[in-house]
């Protein structure tokens, strides 16, 4: 009897499915941190962990693995993650990027399912673009509490974005209006309200919904997902928009639109010849990114 | 350098179901796949655009193999894959269960036509597929005058993720 057994319905061999599963995971405060923890009970068995941030006190309220002595020692939330997977599962294979995701990129080309679990509305729409163009599975999901008349309202997303399938564009959850009013109050002071229980359902959610999609327990005929979660009455509902859009075409990232459009084999091929030759300081010039090319071309 | 391709399910399963169809005089039908490029240290991944069935039109009549396709569908074939600047993935299939393998006359004649691709896109790498049932085997070329590698990933991803070539 294995640490798994319990699972077994997920498929015959679902323990080698799961080990050999490689996911990035962007973004590890309060939504990421229950995704990593959940993930590594089920077995999944490689971690790309990306965040650049440390843990303060204003993260114990929700930060899954975050103790007070790290907030003394002000713990990068990747290596907190990585205790965390490594406690449950020591066999996991575990790399922490303490950056950016976009200085991540190598790290992530490989993976079989990018996780966004990161507050701004940019980066989720840079995020499901690259996997797109890698034709990745992305994993969104989102949370925020509003204060309306008589008290709060707390509402939520999780989206399972699949290539050919309805985008966070298509779904309302990366607008032009969202993106500007971000724009607006970037360096704004103070954090959004966050809460551990709707990250808990939310991070549930979007790990039922890549489980779905890796193992045969559940086959759906659909190509993503999108659910909404309401934080007032403890509902999570399939989203409407998404059922209205569902059998059409994405109109905002084209099935077609994939790779490196820079792509050239020749400097490859070029580049194996000469790499025993190579200079040291020439070694040390860093490459001109295609995705920070790629985006400064979309946003001109 | 280590190849993986990756291809959406719909892709798949309009490719499978192009090759299955009987040809009027053709043993086995062949068509073309086109892919985007992108690459890490140590790893070439190919991202299939879509798929090119050859016209039946374009099949020729070959004593010994029954029947081979004609300049006029790899012309088609280049232009299609000319812009985007793609990967041209030649396909066809053995049929049966687990892992296919190229015979001779695939490796022979590959051998010759898949280093041509280059003079149409030098800047994409180029290659060739045989499909079973349930699997492939391809091999890739970096340049027109290098030897080809195996690609060691099939991944399709549709309503489910998988890392085989099997039909949904």
């Amino acid at each position: 009897m294995s640490w798994l057994s319990r699972q077994s319905f997920l498929g015959a061999d679902s323990d080698e499915r799961l080990a050999g599963l490689m996911v990035a995971i962007g973004g590890l405060g309060g939504g990421g941190s229950h995704v990593a923890q959940q993930l590594a009970h089920v077995g999944v068995g490689g971690f790309v962990l990306i965040d650049d941030d440390r843990i303060d006190e204003t993260n114990l309220n929700r930060l899954v693995g975050g103790t007070r002595q790290d907030v003394i020692d002000g713990t990068l939330k990747v290596d907190i993650a990585a205790r965390v997977i490594r406690a449950i599962n020591p066999e996991a294979r575990v790399t922490v990027v303490p950056r950016k995701w976009q200085d991540a990129l190598d790290d992530i080309r490989g993976v079989d399912a990018v996780f966004g679990c990161v507050d701004s509305v940019r980066a989720k729409d840079e995020l499901e673009t690259f996997s797109r163009r890698l034709l990745i599975p992305y994993v969104d999901q989102g949370m925020d509490v509003h204060e309306i008349e008589g008290g709060f309202l707390i509402a939520g997303q999780v989206v399972l974005s699949m290539p050919g399938g309805p985008c966070l564009r298509c779904l309302g959850v990366v607008t032009d209006e969202a993106l500007d009013e971000e724009a607006r109050n970037y360096g704004a002071a103070g954090g959004k309200p966050q809460v551990v229980w709707p990250n808990g359902v939310l991070a549930s959610t979007a790990v039922g919904l890549f489980l779905q999609t890796m193992t045969p327990w559940h086959v759906s005929q659909h190509i993503g997902e999108c659910l909404e979660y309401d934080g007032n009455l403890h509902t999570m509902q399939p989203s409407d928009r998404m059922r209205r859009r569902r059998d059409r075409p994405c109109a905002h990232k084209a099935l077609a639109d994939l790779g490196d459009p820079m792509f050239d084999v020749r400097q490859i091929v070029t580049a194996a010849k000469a790499s025993v030759t190579v200079q040291p300081s020439e070694a040390l010039v860093p490459e001109r990114r295609w995705w920070t090319r790629f985006f400064r071309m979309r946003s001109q | 350098m280590r190849i993986a391709v990756r291809i959406p399910s719909s892709t798949l399963a309009t490719m499978r179901a192009d090759l299955a169809r009987p040809h009027p005089y053709a043993w086995e039908r062949v068509g073309f796949m086109a892919a985007a490029a992108t690459s890490s240290p140590g790893e070439l991944l190919l991202l299939v655009r879509g798929y090119l069935p050859v016209a039946d039109d374009d099949y020729v009549a070959a004593p010994g193999v029954g029947a081979e396709i004609g300049s006029e569908a790899f012309r088609k074939a280049l232009q299609w894959a000319y812009r985007p600047k793609s990967a041209l993935l030649h396909v066809h299939t053995h049929h049966g269960a687990g892992k296919p393998g190229f015979s001779g006359v695939d490796l022979r004649s590959g051998g010759k036509f898949v280093p041509s691709f280059f003079t149409t896109v030098p800047r994409m790498p180029q290659g060739m597929i045989v499909l079973s049932d349930d699997s492939a085997t391809g091999l890739v070329w970096l340049a027109e005058d290098g030897k080809p590698a195996p690609i060691a990933a099939f991944t399709q991803i549709g309503s489910r993720y998988r890392r085989d070539w099997s039909a949904s």
